[in-house]
């Protein structure tokens, strides 16, 4: 509805994000100029992404989501963004990496947010505890000998940003084409409804893919259910307009089946769905993605190889020399 | 119209989904400044990871707005190939670095055509 103030706060940001990727480097580093010029960028840039939160909040007219999730949101996005720019404008790389595991982390509380509970633990673990240790090592084996810093606390490519501008502009142009597509939106009540409706039938549809699952749910209504049997039209079940779910159940003590309703507190969790969705909709996927690990893997082993022969080669003749 | 619905099935939440996208776009394109501004390579590649973890936030928001996992298991994926990416790149860094002692992306200029 209003992009334009949209690309107003962006530029906002923008300009404080320029402003502090300049103060960092060249000779404005330590002086009290170079620590005024970083209190503008930080507030100019604070002042931006607050900017855009408010705009993006106004623009949405249907208020269904509860303040607090809305709350928590805006405080992730405040730490992930502000930790992603310590990422890109911290001078000192194991800095960078550990500024990283908290945009991680709050990636993960976001992920959480938005009802993604498996995904969410599993990027904390593989990223925060497998992807940026390993960058930590790799930063540890690479690391400058202090000689070469003359004196400063970082080599000069880490201080000075190259091309800042350019960057940055690149930058603005993608975040305003990508953030100005949300305003095109169609955001009524009925949509969110409709939405909401397809949300919740898909949901039990999974659950009808899943007959044992399925069967222990039912049971935990009729307690002498045996079987979920497929209904006249083929259906396993039938959902209801108060999003329950109607099933046929056969008997333990072989009466004839009856129908029961599963109220929507028995839809299948996060992790469920994740799981059937990986080993039902996507199994060549997975086999793939096993076959990418299998290649990362011997790259890793063949690239770490090379690498020793290639000191067994150099050290002799060091010595000869 | 949803008392009955637990936690995890309210209403579709437009106002968080776009705010998650608007957070995406954001770190997506700090991802890419990144790149174009360190010089170091490690931090560059760490860059990478930024912009992955904005497409991945995209990923998880639009799953949400369906409340279809298949974004979720999108997201398993991208996690696999940037586990993958990680071991293959830092090998290749630590190799590079073993050549020119160096870490400065500049140190490799003169790959280039000119």
């Amino acid at each position: 509805m209003v992009p334009i103030l949209f690309y107003a706060a962006c530029a906002v940001a923008s300009a404080g994000l320029l402003l502090l990727l300049m103060s960092s480097g060249g000779n404005a580093g330590h002086d009290g100029q170079g620590r005024a010029m970083r209190a503008v960028a930080t507030v100019l840039g604070l002042a931006g992404i607050a900017w855009i939160l408010v705009v993006i909040v106004q623009a949405i007219p249907v208020t269904n989501d509860s303040l607090g999730q809305v709350g928590l949101m805006i405080l992730c996005a405040f730490i992930s963004i502000g930790s992603a720019v310590r990422v890109i404008t911290h001078h000192r790389p194991v800095f960078c990496a550990l500024y990283f595991v908290l945009v991680v982390v709050s990636g993960a509380a976001m992920y959480v947010l938005l009802s993604a509970e498996f995904v969410a633990f599993s990027l904390i673990i593989v990223y925060a505890g497998a992807i940026l240790i390993t960058y930590l090592f790799v930063l540890m084996l690479a690391q400058q000998s202090p000689a070469d810093t003359k004196g400063a606390d970082a080599v000069d490519y880490d201080r000075v940003a190259r091309e800042p501008a350019g960057a940055v502009i690149a930058g603005f142009v993608l975040v305003a084409v990508l953030g100005g597509s949300i305003f095109g939106g169609n955001h009524t009540t009925a949509r969110a409804a409709a939405d909401q409706a397809l949300a919740v039938r898909g949901a039990w549809n999974d659950l009808a893919r899943m007959p044992r699952f399925l069967t222990e749910q039912a049971r935990r209504v009729d307690a002498s259910a045996i079987a979920v049997v497929r209904q006249p039209d083929g259906q396993m079940l039938t959902v209801q307009p108060d999003f329950s779910a109607a099933v046929t159940v056969a008997h333990a003590d072989g009466s004839a089946p009856s129908t029961i309703i599963l109220p929507p507190a028995l839809l299948p969790d996060n992790t469920s769905r994740v799981g059937m969705a990986l080993v039902t909709k996507f199994p060549v996927s997975l086999e793939l993605a096993g076959v990418i690990l299998l290649m990362a893997m011997l790259g890793a082993v063949v690239l770490a190889r090379r690498q020793s022969e290639a000191t067994a080669h150099d050290t002799p003749r060091e010595h000869n020399s | 119209m949803s008392e009955a619905l637990s936690s995890a099935f309210t209403i579709a939440a437009p106002t968080q989904i776009s705010i998650a996208l608007a957070i995406s776009a954001i770190l997506f394109s700090l991802g890419l400044i990144g790149f174009l501004c360190r010089r170091n390579l490690i931090i560059m590649f760490l860059c990478t990871e930024l912009m992955f973890q904005g497409a991945a936030l995209a990923m998880i928001a639009f799953a949400r707005m369906r409340m279809d996992v298949s974004g979720q298991v999108f997201v398993i994926f991208i996690l696999t190939v940037a586990a993958a990416e990680a071991a293959l790149a830092l090998g290749l860094v630590v190799l590079l670095y073993r050549r020119r002692e160096t870490l400065n992306s500049e140190a490799w200029a003169d790959l280039g055509e000119s």
